[in-house]
């Protein structure tokens, strides 16, 4: 005992013998050497960071401004009342006929899509262990589904919808297609938001006598029910802005869709593809009008969930 | 699932929940007997060939220091290993003469009979009341809504947690401090009117004064439940035990109690642990 406290005074004294030869008050001393480096380091990169923010936000805020500006210049009701023509081109007509079919194709697809993604989704995340080669699989290529380019599955759709099944082009094709396009976002972030919740709850539920299916009915996914929606919201999105797989599937119409098959549906996307490409202002502020609406729609959809999420994450 | 059905035919408005519903005068007089059980995960032999009895009314503790067994002992009581992968036993464990794994127990019946409390505090991040409620409504063992508020009024009265949040029971059960939370998961627990309740290290993480609460409690609880409690902390072991079970590697080395055990252990693995050379 005494000899530690000796050590003790020998390094406090050593200490002070230190401190002695820095006739420098501590508050004038400077951390180190490579400080002063740091420093500049440290606002060179800040600046850095902030630029990169600027360039981001430049065509964003660009973007915004051109569709905005220029589609609510030209835009009337008669735009959203009535549908393309023959002649659009030459003045006349709306997108009407784009606006319901995207909707329809939206319906169809969530309706597909999202059901399918979200059982698949809890599935995995509850019933199938991380060691499950079924779910590995399914895994894998739910993966692989996400990164494949959205034309190749067009023409998949394509050879399965409209010529095998022999639906034709139309808006069953179409949705169909749109559904394989966003169930692995559904299904993985569904699956991921349920991993999320911690275990200690599930084991808490299955103590108190509950069922698998009561605990996640009652507690998981209630919990996971916000990344499940921002999944949701994000396969909508892409859903709303998807080209390619509709050109091969839903090719375009100029009339409102009446009939699920063997009719050829048109949508928001297809106006802007469609007359962005004809020569002349008329064909081209129908385009920025149907882009305006597209991107007020996406902002919709986003808003709204951003809603939803709030209420569901009160608790 | 016939004993929920009798459950459900209780009238829980107008009793005590601590009271019989058998005419024996207490609640509670259920009690494990353990016999020649072997448990492995995948190769490993965790339990080796455990013989006991956990007698009803009284404390019984598993202690011992980590990687014994214990935890896995009081889990193979209401069978939350049965998921676990690579679970396999041998032997039996008998609830009041009947096998727990016998294929015609239902696991959900089983568990609504022996409750647990974990060793972090595992509330739902829902309100206390919902907290409370959770097992009542799944087995729905209540008539009505007045009967359900009598429960979880009950259920909180016995874990000693009603006049801290009788004011406050729709807020979450997550702005509880850690010692409330624990005693929110026992009147969880409590609510399912099990016979038994497990605890499983339920105070390694809280501080002494939640520690001597939910100490209390348990001593409370004996009288009217079953208790089994898990432990690698010997002072709590002999404040509460009426029968202590030391493990060591999968084996039972000695039963005794307290006092006498910590005083005078027979066996000198026993008296290692006790001095603290055991690890």
């Amino acid at each position: 005992m005494s000899k530690t406290s000796e050590g003790g005074a020998d390094s406090s004294t050593a200490l002070a013998q230190a401190t002695q030869t820095v006739t420098v008050p501590w508050y004038q001393q400077r951390v180190s050497n490579s400080y002063r480096r740091r420093q500049i380091w440290d606002k060179i990169l800040k600046g850095l960071i902030l630029v990169a923010v600027g360039l981001v936000l430049i065509p964003l805020l660009d973007m915004l401004y051109l569709f905005a500006y220029k589609g609510l210049t030209v835009i009337s009701l008669s735009d959203l009342t009535e549908s393309t023509t023959a002649g659009t081109g030459l003045g006349g007509g709306g997108i009407y006929n784009a606006i319901t079919g995207s909707l329809l194709l939206l319906g169809i697809s969530a309706a597909i899509s999202v059901p399918l993604g979200i059982f698949s989704g809890v599935y995995m995340a509850e019933f199938a262990g991380e060691h499950n080669r079924y779910a590995s699989i399914v895994r894998f290529f739910s993966d692989v589904l996400a990164g494949v380019p959205s034309i190749v599955l067009g023409y998949v759709g394509y050879l399965l919808f409209v010529l095998s099944a022999g639906w034709g082009y139309s808006a069953l094709a179409g949705g169909l297609t749109l559904s394989i396009l966003m169930l692995p976002y559904i299904l993985r972030t569904t699956e991921l938001s349920i991993k999320r919740v911690p275990d200690s709850i599930r084991e808490g539920a299955i103590a108190l006598g509950s069922t698998r299916t009561s605990m996640i009915n009652k507690l998981t996914l209630r919990f996971a029910i916000p990344g499940i929606i921002t999944g949701v919201m994000l396969a909508v999105s892409i859903s709303f802005s998807e080209t390619a797989p509709l050109l091969y599937t839903a090719l375009f119409s100029n009339y409102p869709p009446t009939a699920l098959l063997h009719q050829p549906v048109a949508y928001i996307t297809g106006i802007v593809w469609t007359f962005s490409q004809m020569p002349g202002t008329g064909p081209h502020d129908l385009a920025y009008i149907a882009s305006f609406v597209l991107l007020s729609l996406v902002f919709l959809v986003n808003f709204i969930a951003r809603v939803v999420l709030k209420r569901f994450s009160k608790i | 699932m016939s004993g929920n059905q009798e459950l459900a035919q209780e009238d829980v408005a107008t009793q005590d929940l601590m009271t019989p519903n058998d005419g024996t005068g207490t609640r509670g007089g259920s009690g494990f007997s353990i016999r020649d059980l072997n448990v492995f995960y995948r190769n490993l032999h965790v339990l080796k060939g455990i013989s006991l009895e956990v007698e009803p009314h009284k404390i019984t503790v598993f202690m011992g220091p980590s990687g014994c067994g214990k935890s896995t002992l009081v889990r193979v009581l209401n069978r939350m290993n049965d998921h676990v992968e690579g679970f396999r036993h041998t032997g039996q464990v008998l609830l009041d003469g009947k096998n727990i794994y016998d294929s015609d127990v239902d696991p959900v019946l089983l568990k609504t009979k022996v409750g647990m409390v974990f060793q972090k505090p595992n509330p739902f991040p829902i309100s206390i009341y919902d907290n409370v409620s959770f097992g009542p409504k799944i087995h729905k063992t209540f008539k009505s809504k007045d009967a359900l508020d009598v429960i979880v009024q009950q259920s909180l009265e016995k874990a000693g947690l009603w006049d801290e949040v009788k004011d406050r029971l729709k807020t979450s059960a997550m702005r509880l401090s850690g010692g409330q939370q624990q005693r929110l998961c026992i009147a969880r627990a409590i609510a399912t009117l099990p016979e038994v309740i497990l605890f499983d290290e339920p105070a390694s993480a809280l501080d002494p004064g939640s520690t001597a609460k939910v100490e209390e409690l348990m001593v409370a609880l004996k009288k009217n439940y079953t208790v089994v409690l898990v432990t690698h902390n010997m002072q709590q072991a002999a404040r509460v035990a009426n029968k202590v079970v030391f493990l060591y590697k999968g084996d039972i080395v000695e039963i005794g109690e307290p006092p006498a055990m910590f005083e005078n252990p027979k066996n000198p693995l026993t008296e290692k642990y006790i001095s603290g050379h055991l690890t």
